[in-house]
């Protein structure tokens, strides 16, 4: 190297680009950075980048920024040239779309991020947009202000939430370019048939590990105080006798009564099925639980039926639940009233549903009576949190009990461990 | 060690490599840092130290890692019963200090791989395989041994070691490992290999096995590493598995009625197998308009 001093500020900030992006790198990954520079030398980029990864990158998921961070930065003199002349005409045209957002959504109560959502929308998208407010705005100040202006702004709304989900998607190719992260990371319904499977047998893998996770760590947790005088004789014949360790007695561990109330209308069934089969292989979290499954009525399902995906979906549609409408009202109050009463001071009540329901006034009602009677009560929401500002039934049932965002297997693990842990 | 000799030893172990694989071991080699090495089951994450044993020419010293794993079993033991012996025997002594001081010496010290790789006189290769599926515990008590390469004995104080050796810890990813032991790591994320690699592997490993063969082998792997369907990805292992056997079994050419005879050396449970026997039957149903009898020999891999 002929410049020592250059490739260690170059690579200093390289680790700071690194840490922007996420990944643990501190003063000791930039030092042997350098080192190891010093041996590959710096003729060959593949072979530089593949030192530098070893170096920054600890895991898979941290391979994959790494390599992005990597090609966007130790670029050609020419590619960096034509780089930020495109990134400058990209900034142009933001600033235009920026400015064009600010006059379009004066005075329309959209916050400043909604606002940058519109100018990421394309010309064409804005152009149609403005077209129909032009259509419409000649209809305020008519019969009945208030109904135009609430239209005109919930189709802005809703173009913006669609481009917030094309945002996100966008996001979340880098998740899927690894395939075993990838349905890890994946909205739950959207997996396709063939992905079942492999869905599946992640969740069994996942749970095997919080289930052994939950193990040691109750094992490990402190002895009640008493001694066991029988595993402290056995142990003590190792050493001829002498009592050279005690053993103590194991405190015993309370697990919870779960109940969960699952949503098996139309778009949750999928959802449904892979939340209930992963919260049924953690045999850690609960001591028992009983599962009813609500679309417009409620019933109870056996064990039995939880056993595979196809009797699940048999008996659902055995019980004639299946393609209705979601009435989550008239299932909490059957849960409050039912005898024997399956809530009780002792239950975590877990709800697993989208918050869409009618009569949403008597289903709030119903859940707040249901908190009361319950010890816990857990909203298990297959919406991503990003999208919860949009939807108002969210909102109003996100006050009266703890929701949980789950809409992918990753979210769904750490909801479980969660829930098993506390 | 320089990167061309590490690859001049590696082509000596017989070992198929690629250039990232040998650049990252010579990255760990050179920094003296720990190489983590992740990957599915069976993609040769193992291997990896026997070769470096071999290449280094250094002692392998091997810890298989599993629920429950402490220091007694993977650091040091003293020996008890040998201790109460000496106890008894020297029962009358007078210096009763220098008898306590003898009972925890060398003499009475079992010692276990990790203690063993740091004492070993000439450095060695210390292979920590499946961390992921010991404790978090013992985890923590590995990180003062991988950044200090020291262990402290309660009754005997810290020891230092007397030679550095290659550590190299593996992990099917069962579950997340801290962040701090990956600190202290290289990382290594190896793949199942593509087509031509396991056809260069198949052919250092078996080269008694007939090319063409080795390449339907290959093939074959491959295609049924990528089906979706497919649960227990076939490890390299069981692709060389599968080799050897067809070719003791006397075939020479990869037909669907060898592949459904021979499917269970390289798919090991029966989800898997039905699948397979599901996409055989479709492909023999289809794809070239002769039933399996009239098939002409061509294979549907």
């Amino acid at each position: 190297m002929s410049d020592g001093g250059v490739y260690s500020e170059k690579l200093s900030y390289f680790s700071r680009m690194l840490r922007r992006e996420g990944l643990s790198v501190g003063p000791q990954e930039t030092a042997d950075a350098c080192e190891i520079l010093t041996h590959v030398g710096l003729e060959d980029r593949e072979s530089v980048k593949t030192a530098l990864r070893t170096v920054y990158a600890k895991s898979r998921e941290e391979q994959l920024t790494f390599d992005r961070v990597f090609d966007g930065f130790f670029i050609s003199e020419e590619a960096m040239r034509e780089q930020a002349k495109r990134q400058m005409e990209k900034e142009q045209q933001m600033a235009e779309a920026r400015q064009e957002a600010r006059e379009d959504l004066q005075g329309t109560g959209f916050s400043e991020q909604q606002k940058e959502l519109y100018a990421a929308m394309s010309a064409e998208q804005r152009q149609r947009l403005r077209d129909i407010k032009k259509k419409f705005d000649k209809d305020l100040g008519r019969n009945n202000p208030g109904l135009y202006g609430n239209f005109i702004h919930s189709v802005f709304a809703r173009a913006m939430l669609e481009q917030q989900m094309l945002m996100e998607n966008a996001g979340a190719d880098v998740a899927e370019l690894d395939p075993e992260l990838g349905l890890l990371y994946r909205d739950i319904g959207q997996f396709k048939d063939v992905e079942i499977p492999k869905a599946i047998h992640i969740i069994q893998d996942i749970s095997r590990k919080i289930n052994g996770e939950l193990t040691a760590k109750r094992k490990n947790k402190a002895h009640s105080g008493k001694l066991d005088f029988r595993r402290t004789i056995r142990k003590g014949l190792e050493t001829g006798g002498s009592l050279y360790r005690l053993k103590y007695r194991r405190k015993r561990q309370r697990k919870k009564h779960l109940v969960l109330l699952c949503d098996v209308s139309g778009s949750m069934m999928q959802f449904s099925e892979f939340a209930l089969r992963f919260i049924q292989s953690l045999n850690q979290a609960s001591d028992s639980s009983r599962v009813f499954l609500f679309s417009e009525s409620v019933t109870e399902a056996d064990a039995f039926s939880l056993q595979n995906m196809d009797l699940f979906r048999q008996f659902v549609r055995d019980q004639n639940i299946y393609g209705k409408g979601t009435d989550l009202g008239t299932a909490l109050s059957h849960l409050c009233t039912a005898k024997p009463a399956p809530l009780g001071a002792a239950t975590t009540l877990l709800i697993l549903s989208d918050t869409k329901t009618i009569d949403q006034p008597r289903a709030i009602a119903a859940l707040q009576e249901a908190k009361r009677q319950a010890g816990k009560v857990i909203w298990l929401n297959p919406i991503p949190e990003s999208k919860w500002g949009y939807i108002r039934s969210v909102q109003v049932f996100s006050n009266v009990c703890t929701m949980v965002s789950c809409s992918t297997l990753h979210d769904l693990a750490q909801a479980c461990k969660r829930l098993a842990d506390s | 060690m320089e990167l061309t000799e590490l690859k001049q030893e590696l082509d000596q172990a017989n070992y198929i490599y690629d250039d990232t694989l040998a650049t990252t071991l010579y990255v760990a080699l050179k920094l003296g840092r720990p190489l983590l090495i992740e990957g599915a089951a069976g993609v040769g994450k193992t291997e990896v130290a026997k070769v470096m044993a071999a290449a280094l020419d250094r002692e392998l010293v091997r810890m298989q890692c599993y629920e429950g794993l402490d220091e007694s079993k993977a650091l040091y033991e003293w020996n008890y019963q040998k201790q109460l012996l000496s106890i008894q025997v020297n029962m009358s002594s007078e210096d009763k200090d220098a008898l306590t001081k003898s009972l925890f010496s060398d003499e009475y010290l079992l010692e276990r791989p990790l203690l063993k790789s740091i004492r070993s006189r000439r450095p060695v290769v210390l292979l920590i395989d499946e961390i992921d599926k010991a404790d978090e515990e013992f985890e923590a008590f590995l990180l003062e041994l991988l950044s200090d390469m020291q262990v402290s004995i309660p009754e005997v104080g810290t020891i230092r070691a007397n030679t550095v050796p290659f550590v190299v810890l593996t992990s099917n990813r069962a579950r997340p490992l801290s962040e701090a032991l990956r600190r202290r790591c290289a990382y290594l994320y190896i793949e199942y290999p593509d087509v031509e690699k396991e056809l260069a592997i198949l052919r250092a490993k078996l080269p008694h096995v007939d090319d063409r063969l080795c390449h339907q082998v290959a093939l074959a792997v491959a295609k049924l590493r990528s089906s979706e369907a497919i649960l227990k990805k076939p490890s390299i292992a069981e692709s060389l598995d599968w080799a050897a056997a067809l070719d003791a079994l006397g075939i020479r050419e990869l037909t669907p009625d060898a592949l459904r005879q021979t499917a269970g050396f390289v798919l090991k449970n029966a989800e898997d197998l039905n699948v397979f026997d599901q996409e055989q039957e479709e492909d023999h149903a289809c794809s070239c308009g002769h039933h399996d009898h009239h098939c002409g020999g061509h294979h549907h891999v």
